[in-house]
């Protein structure tokens, strides 16, 4: 039995390549037909709270696959539903990116985050985690997870810290030397 | 009964020493500034200032707008650079004020030393950067009582805060002694203040070049400035960058010696330039 020319070359280049690339072949598999091996939830789908307010919340990054996940990092991420409404993530928290240790087959790991509401209105937060190109991981392709809707409502603290008798307190004592020595003074002449 | 020798002759006493002539100079203007004059307004009004930034960082420290080093090295900023104006428009006052008020010509009549003059009043005019920085210590312990940065802004405000003072305080005086007119004085020298003001508000980009960085290095209120925030927001030992004190050491150093040396000649009934 013979096969024709072109078939028997395009024979040798897809064993050549399943040779040459299987973590390719099977990266590209896994991304265009099957579900992604690393799946994100979080411990709670919403939150209310006061601006300045600062809440925590835990993410769960399972690896649903079959091989060890090396090398993910996890991200906090946070947006406005409200448009012109300013944000900057930084300002919600300072430590927003997590460096994940390997997770092995159908295991999973926790992430805590602890964020400050520091603008009112409708917030989404969610986390996002992908692999290092360098570790060879899975995904490279981001993994995000369900946001954390926070309703942050304005409440204005006139009294932020407890500054208020200091910044009250200071210059009334000014015065009040002021007022003394003039009183003196007059008192004299 | 007889007089003894003892009770013949009294006791001798011993003179009172005589105080130096800037000391009495010193306390003269020190009284004028602090129970006649408007010293206390202005600690007042500086008081009042000191309290809005400190109710801005506390509020905007609350909402992690700012970081706490960063609150108290705007605190710091604040009171080290409207202490140094102060300081400045106070001594800018000293002589071309008494030349307004027609007093300067009796103060020359005593026999002090012209330069026992200007010092005493030189002393005079850091008293108010004394008091001012006395005022600022509430609000940084405030800011900085969580994060132990209290006894870093303390020292290095009082270091760069003391050198510009001075500075500015010699700079005034020499202004002073060479302007005709109370208003001429107060005029150049807020111009002054302006001019070394306005490299500290450079957008951050044009600080970044060469000739940025010698314009802040040169300028003695940029440079003190730079400093202070060098220890009290990137936790920076005082020797690391030392050599940003060169020029507020230098300005400090130089105008104290023009304001001492120099001006005192140049402290006439009229003012005007040295003939």
């Amino acid at each position: 039995m013979s096969f024709p020319r072109s078939l028997r070359l395009a024979l040798i280049a897809l064993l050549a390549a399943a040779l040459i690339a299987p973590g390719a072949v099977g990266v590209a598999s896994a991304a265009s037909t099957e579900s992604p091996p690393v799946g994100i939830a979080l411990s709670r789908p919403s939150t209310s709270v006061g601006i300045g307010d600062s809440f925590s919340f835990t993410s769960t990054i399972t690896n649903a696959g079959s091989l060890p996940v090396s090398g993910l990092v996890a991200h906090l991420n946070v947006l406005s539903f409200t448009h012109g409404v300013y944000v900057d993530p930084e300002d919600w928290s300072s430590n927003r990116t997590r460096y994940l240790d390997p997770i092995p087959p159908g295991h999973s790991t926790t992430v805590d985050w602890t964020v400050k509401a520091v603008n009112g209105g409708d917030f989404g937060i969610y986390v996002a985690a992908l692999g290092t190109p360098a570790a060879g991981a899975v995904p490279i392709e981001p993994t995000v997870s369900p946001a954390l809707v926070a309703h942050v409502t304005e409440q204005r603290n006139v009294n932020p810290q407890g500054v208020v008798p200091l910044a009250l307190g200071v210059p009334a004592a000014v015065a009040a030397a002021m007022g003394a020595l003039r009183l003196r003074m007059r008192r004299r002449s | 009964m007889e007089a003894t020798a003892e009770q013949a002759t009294p006791k001798a006493v011993p003179a009172p020493r005589a105080r130096p002539a800037w000391a009495v100079v010193a306390l003269q203007e020190l009284r004028d500034l602090w129970l006649y004059g408007r010293g206390l307004p202005l600690a007042l009004g500086f008081s009042a200032l000191l309290s809005v930034v400190t109710y801005l960082a506390a509020s905007n420290q609350s909402l992690n707008f700012l970081e706490v080093h960063e609150a108290v090295n705007l605190a710091l900023q604040v009171g080290v650079a409207v202490g140094a104006i102060i300081t400045l428009l106070t001594a800018a006052d000293a002589i071309s004020g008494e030349r307004e008020r027609g007093t300067l010509e009796s103060l020359l009549l005593t026999p002090a030393p012209r330069r026992d003059l200007v010092v005493g009043k030189l002393l005079a005019a850091l008293s108010v950067w004394l008091v001012l920085f006395v005022i600022t210590i509430p609000y940084l312990w405030f800011l900085g009582r969580n994060v132990g940065a209290v006894a870093d802004a303390l020292g290095a405000g009082a270091t760069v805060g003391t050198l510009v003072a001075l500075s500015l305080a010699s700079l005034g005086i020499i202004i002073s002694a060479l302007t005709s007119t109370n208003r001429l004085s107060l005029s150049i020298s807020l111009f002054v203040l302006l001019a070394l003001f306005a490299p500290t508000q450079f957008p951050t980009g044009a600080q970044s070049g060469w000739f940025g960085d010698f314009l802040l290095r040169v300028n003695p209120i940029s440079a003190a400035l730079h400093w202070m925030g060098k220890v009290v927001v990137d936790g920076h030992s005082w020797g690391h960058d030392a050599d940003w004190l060169i020029s507020p050491i230098s300005a400090g150093v130089v105008l104290t010696a023009i304001a001492v040396l120099a001006a005192p000649r140049w402290m006439r009934l009229r003012g005007g330039s040295p003939g």
